[in-house]
């Protein structure tokens, strides 16, 4: 074959530099792709590694739950595949994996910062710290509260990367934290060409030298950030789990640090970071944040199920329908919210529910941001991009395993975010008062102390 | 890997499952998705399906069969089997072209019957490889035979059961069973999973 006449497509290289991809998915034609293989432009991996244990080479999972063996009619034998990773297109024992080892992809230097906002003091100073981490080439924690203003912050530390010819990567636990950053990066930095990977995204052309993904997405990629954002900010109902973090691992270059943002960070990830460390205890309007309070709520299930809504909850309600403040019902199941629907229905017609995957739920908080409906009852942190005025929250069945003391952290965060209504309700409904709440709420009464000592 | 699972195999939450005499003794299959997820599922009314077709079966069939999920052959094994178990009829399930076999790396067909521990035999080989959906009505109904006997295939005088996931207008198994009565075959009747 003559592969002395080939010339490697530019559009190829640009794709899989930095890509960990499925042979047979490969969006170029068989022809090129051989013709790099020849080249020797490319390492093959097995799909499943065997040895010395069966591990999934995309994303990591080695629990072998996570995996099925069958009689594969492609290459006659028993063959293992992954599950966990199986929407991305399934990798089994016969699927190579490719990833790129030829010439790399032309890096642009000039990243033009358009951002002419203002940092706060307490902002500018974690900017700093965080630039400095950048330049040093160290990993740093970022602990903000929430409603501080995180993704400013990052833009000078992005800036400086990008123009070393670094490649960044920001990683976000949802889509939606995702698409809401894509649109201010863009704005930010309007002559660089950005892409924005979560499950369902347009495909992208080029060589993104900045990226946007979901955590998720990062199974994609392997060795291809010199430096990596990950953003936990409101990840309820989802945590940061051990296979996302061997995602991240594996997404970037071995020695490439890690810049961690978070509103609720745990001890550990404190300890690990504790040289490098910057604390934003105050929201941007420097009003501290709610303080949550208790209130005993005892079977409130059975009530639910018998079709009656509990007084203290009805009464709750009714206050925030008589003082016309939009407010948040959080519920710890879908089941419960689907009892409880329309017995709050029966108090007012036009209160809405919303859960993780309803497809309406951006909908809806607009409704509730717009003031078309007065609450909703909800499973899951809404769109961290919306600011809802005055809004008051309330947890029913507070004492469930689902609000750990991170998640009521980032539910009370929702409130008091805007400038003119800093205050407002946080109560929590419980049928028993549990380590998280009690520490949920002492974290919050130490951030506020620590932020007017700021002052 | 192919053990009794400890998580619905369609929404992954946890299953609680103690074994009971019921599966130690009936040599029932240990359950392998949630009651929840199989509440989506509805029962046909049809003798000759198991269930209707609706959103959570297309999501189903999208799994298994477009995303190769095989492990969700075993998804339906307690009903196919209790269906089956007493057959006297020499059970066939529908062939793919072997180069669509190939490309999916497994028949669909087969694998749900070797999930339920139902023994079956083939005859039949795939000689188109287009699919019947990508056809239109009277296309599907006046196309050139879908189905050959493979070679050396003995067809008695016996009873035979054709078997397929889902049927939508019957023009599959409506030209198996033509080859299979052609060559001898004493009776044919077919049987699906679902109900299209
Ligand atoms: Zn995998
Ligand atoms: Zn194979
Ligand atoms: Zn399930």
């Amino acid at each position: 074959m003559n592969y002395k006449g080939w010339l490697l497509p530019p559009a190829l290289r640009d794709f899989h530099e930095g890509r960990i991809w499925l042979k047979e998915h490969t969006p170029f034609a068989k022809y090129d792709i051989e013709q790099a293989i020849n080249r020797k432009y490319f390492y093959i991996i097995d799909g499943i590694q065997k040895i010395p244990r069966v591990r999934c080479n995309r994303c990591y999972n080695d629990n072998l739950h996570d995996f099925t063996e069958y009689d594969c009619s492609k290459c006659l034998q028993k063959c293992v595949y992954c599950r966990h990773c199986l929407k991305m297109g399934r990798v089994s024992t016969c699927t190579p994996l490719l990833i790129w080892k030829g010439p790399k992809a032309c890096r642009i230097k000039q990243h033009p910062l358009q951002w002419t906002g203002q940092l706060t003091a307490q902002q500018q100073r974690a900017a700093n710290e965080l630039l400095e981490s950048v330049i040093a080439g160290k990993s740093h924690l970022l602990n903000a509260v929430c409603g501080a203003g995180k993704t400013e912050l990052l833009f000078q530390s992005v800036h400086y990367a990008l123009e070393k010819g670094l490649r960044v990567c920001i990683a976000a636990p949802r889509a939606d934290v995702v698409l809401e950053l894509f649109p201010r990066f863009q704005k930010a930095f309007p002559q660089t060409l950005i892409h924005a990977y979560y499950s369902g995204a347009p495909k992208q052309h080029g060589y993104a030298q900045l990226i946007l993904a979901t955590t998720h997405q990062l199974y994609r990629f392997e060795q291809a950030f010199d430096v990596m954002m990950v953003d936990e900010a409101d990840a309820f109902p989802y945590s940061f789990d051990a296979t996302l973090e061997r995602a991240v691992q594996k997404a970037k270059t071995s020695d490439a640090p890690i810049y961690f943002i978070t509103a609720t960070p745990s001890q550990t990830l404190i300890n690990q970071y504790k040289d490098s460390y910057s604390f934003i205890p105050n929201r941007y309007h420097h009003k501290p944040l709610p303080v949550p309070y208790f209130c005993s709520l005892w079977g409130y299930e059975k009530s639910i199920k018998r079709g009656k809504l509990p007084r203290k909850l009805k009464a709750w309600t009714e206050e925030r329908l008589a003082k016309n403040e939009p407010f948040l019902i959080f519920f710890p199941t879908v089941e419960l919210l689907n009892l409880a629907i329309p017995l709050f229905q029966r108090i007012h017609a036009n209160i809405l529910a919303v859960h993780a995957t309803d497809p309406e739920r951006k909908h809806k908080v607009l409704q509730l941001r717009d003031e078309k409906i007065p609450g909703l009852l909800t499973t899951t942190i809404l769109e961290r991009g919306i600011t809802i005025k005055n809004v008051q929250v309330a947890v029913v069945g507070a004492e469930s395993t689902i609000f750990t003391a991170s998640a009521l952290i980032q539910i009370a965060g929702r409130v008091g975010r805007h400038a003119s209504y800093t205050n407002g309700e946080v109560v929590l409904f419980h049928h028993g008062v549990t380590l998280a709440m009690d520490e949920a709420r002492q974290n919050i009464l130490a951030n506020n102390k620590e932020g007017s000592n700021d002052e | 890997m192919n053990k009794t699972d400890k998580f619905c195999l369609l929404c992954a939450q946890p299953l609680h499952f103690a074994p009971s005499w019921q599966t130690l003794l009936l040599r029932c299959f240990p359950p392998c998705i949630c009651e929840k997820c199989k509440g989506q599922f509805v029962r046909s009314t049809s003798a000759t399906a198991l269930y209707q077709y609706n959103d959570a079966m297309k999501a189903y069939l999208h799994q298994y069969k477009f995303l190769q999920d095989v492990a969700l052959a075993k998804v339906f094994r307690q009903e196919l089997h209790a269906q089956f178990k007493q057959e006297k009829a020499i059970i066939i399930p529908i062939p793919m072209h072997p180069m669509k076999q190939k490309e999916r790396t497994f028949s669909h067909t087969e694998e749900l019957l070797k999930a339920a521990n139902i023994s079956f035999t083939q005859l039949l080989e795939k000689v188109t490889v287009e699919t019947q959906s990508s056809k239109n009505r009277e296309q599907r109904i006046q196309s050139a035979p879908l189905f050959r006997l493979m070679p050396e295939a003995q067809v008695q005088h016996k009873d035979y059961l054709l078997f397929d996931d889902i049927k939508t207008t019957g023009t599959t198994l409506r030209h198996a069973k033509q080859v299979l009565l052609e060559a001898g075959a004493r009776n044919v009747r077919t049987f699906t999973l679902i109900n299209g």
